[in-house]
């Protein structure tokens, strides 16, 4: 069984677009998010957790519906999503583990892609996976502090922050800090990644992507032992050519960050890396980032 | 969030106030101070107002069905009615896929309905056929 390919990454961090153009490496099968090492057992995606952080929603299932439909039927359609519905239900009792590793055997040879950023909320999430990969590659991705916050601000006014509890807390006031979240994410995975072998892993920064694709997808490709031909790299060029990279039938719309599913189309571009000094747009009081976040950012690379 | 294992890893420090869970693994803001609760949950609070603000708003635009559909479609036409010669290409593309994902929705609910209708005219069948049933008797 071919071991999969895990991106780790916060959200807003190209993760939507590089998994669908892993995905369309003829060798590689891109999943939608099936955020399965969200909870122990199946049954948990239906039930929900407990608390403010919880994972509820039907959305969440959307992903693992969709992949259903489209690997034991061959199409998404609102009658092969109520087959993957009926397919949970008989596999509720499951460990979460045993029904990716289920997928990942349907899919063989393929390499099966995934990214669900939910995972990189906790180390145990993570640490979940690779128990249920021993063998499994993990590319951490990652993106500018001031363009991923950004971009985390202006999907629904920010709300991500107050799900991971990104707040800054003085005296007397408290707002939300989307800087906080990337920093916090990111040192989740670097935790994790402690524990995974090193070629194993591998870090890549998703501007270096969008600013070069054929050479770093290329780089990812050799990486994961898959072919890096020109057959290849061109089919990468095209995410939207994955039948995942659209909304899918009206019992599981999502399955992905609804921006990527209305737009899925690659445009190579070069994106502006913003100065560590200048103020962060979200913030009224003119403050910048945080010592800690800047040095982080250069750790990976960003001047 | 670290674990026992013996080898030696650098300690990396979080920068959220909210203090983590041991049992889950996650950030539980249930163990925040109750001063720092307060001031986080006045935030979450305003954030929800807004939000709420927000939908009204964007609903209250909706009420003017015939204007917004005039707006979605106006690109389409010049001062004679015509499509502007150099139409850009991106905003055909975006109306088509809007039109798209508008037609899907539509379907969707169209068939959520006669499914509904399949099956309030069963049970409505099914009470007639115990009603008639019920006649003779009464």
């Amino acid at each position: 069984m071919a071991a999969p390919l895990f991106l780790l990454a916060p959200p807003r961090s190209y993760t939507s677009l590089v998994n669908a153009m892993l995905g369309q490496h003829p060798q590689a099968f891109g999943l939608p998010e099936l955020c399965l090492f969200n909870v122990t057992t199946l049954v948990d995606l239906w039930k929900g957790s407990q608390g403010d952080v919880a994972e509820n929603g039907s959305m969440v299932r959307h992903g693992l519906l969709r992949a259903l439909a489209e690997i034991y039927c061959g199409e998404q359609s609102s009658s092969t999503i109520n087959m993957a519905l009926r397919w949970a239900s008989a596999r509720e009792d499951w460990p979460t583990a045993r029904v990716f590793q289920e997928i990942v055997a349907q899919i063989d040879p393929l390499v099966a892609v995934e990214k669900s950023p939910s995972y990189t909320m906790s180390v145990g999430r993570m640490r979940a996976m690779f128990e249920a990969f021993p063998d499994a590659r993990f590319v951490h991705l990652v993106r500018h502090p001031v363009a991923q916050s950004k971009s985390v601000m202006a999907i629904n006014d920010g709300a991500f922050t107050i799900k991971v509890n990104a707040f800054e807390i003085g005296e007397d006031y408290a707002l939300m800090e989307p800087q906080i979240a990337w920093h916090d994410i990111n040192l989740n995975i670097l935790d994790f990644l402690d524990e995974v072998p090193a070629n194993q892993q591998l870090r890549m920064r998703g501007e270096d992507i969008m600013a070069e694709p054929e050479r770093h997808l290329g780089q990812i490709a050799r990486w994961a032992g898959l072919r890096d031909d020109d057959e290849a790299i061109k089919a990468m060029m095209h995410p939207e050519r994955s039948p995942f990279a659209c909304f899918g039938p009206i019992n599981a719309l999502f399955g992905n960050d609804p921006n990527f599913l209305a737009g899925p189309t690659f445009r190579p571009h070069k994106p502006k890396i913003p100065s560590f000094s200048a103020k962060v747009p979200w913030r009224d009081d003119g403050k910048g980032l945080y010592p800690e976040v800047i040095a982080l950012a250069k750790e990976f690379g960003y001047v | 969030m670290s674990d026992s294992s013996s080898f030696d890893r650098p300690v990396r420090k979080r920068l959220s106030p909210v203090p983590e869970n041991p049992l889950t693994q996650r950030l539980d803001a249930s163990l925040l101070s109750p001063h720092q609760a307060a001031l986080r949950s006045a935030v979450v609070d305003a954030f929800n107002a807004k939000k709420a603000r927000r939908f009204l708003e964007r609903h209250v635009k909706h009420i003017s069905t015939n204007r917004d559909l005039a707006d979605g479609i106006k690109f389409l036409f010049d001062e004679h009615g015509r499509p502007p010669a150099n139409a850009p290409l991106e905003d055909i593309v975006d109306e088509r896929r809007r039109v798209e994902y508008q037609i899907k929705w539509f379907e969707g609910t169209l068939l959520e309905l006669r499914n509904r209708l399949v099956r309030v005219k069963e049970v409505e069948d099914y009470a007639l056929e115990m009603l008639s049933r019920a006649l003779p008797d009464e």
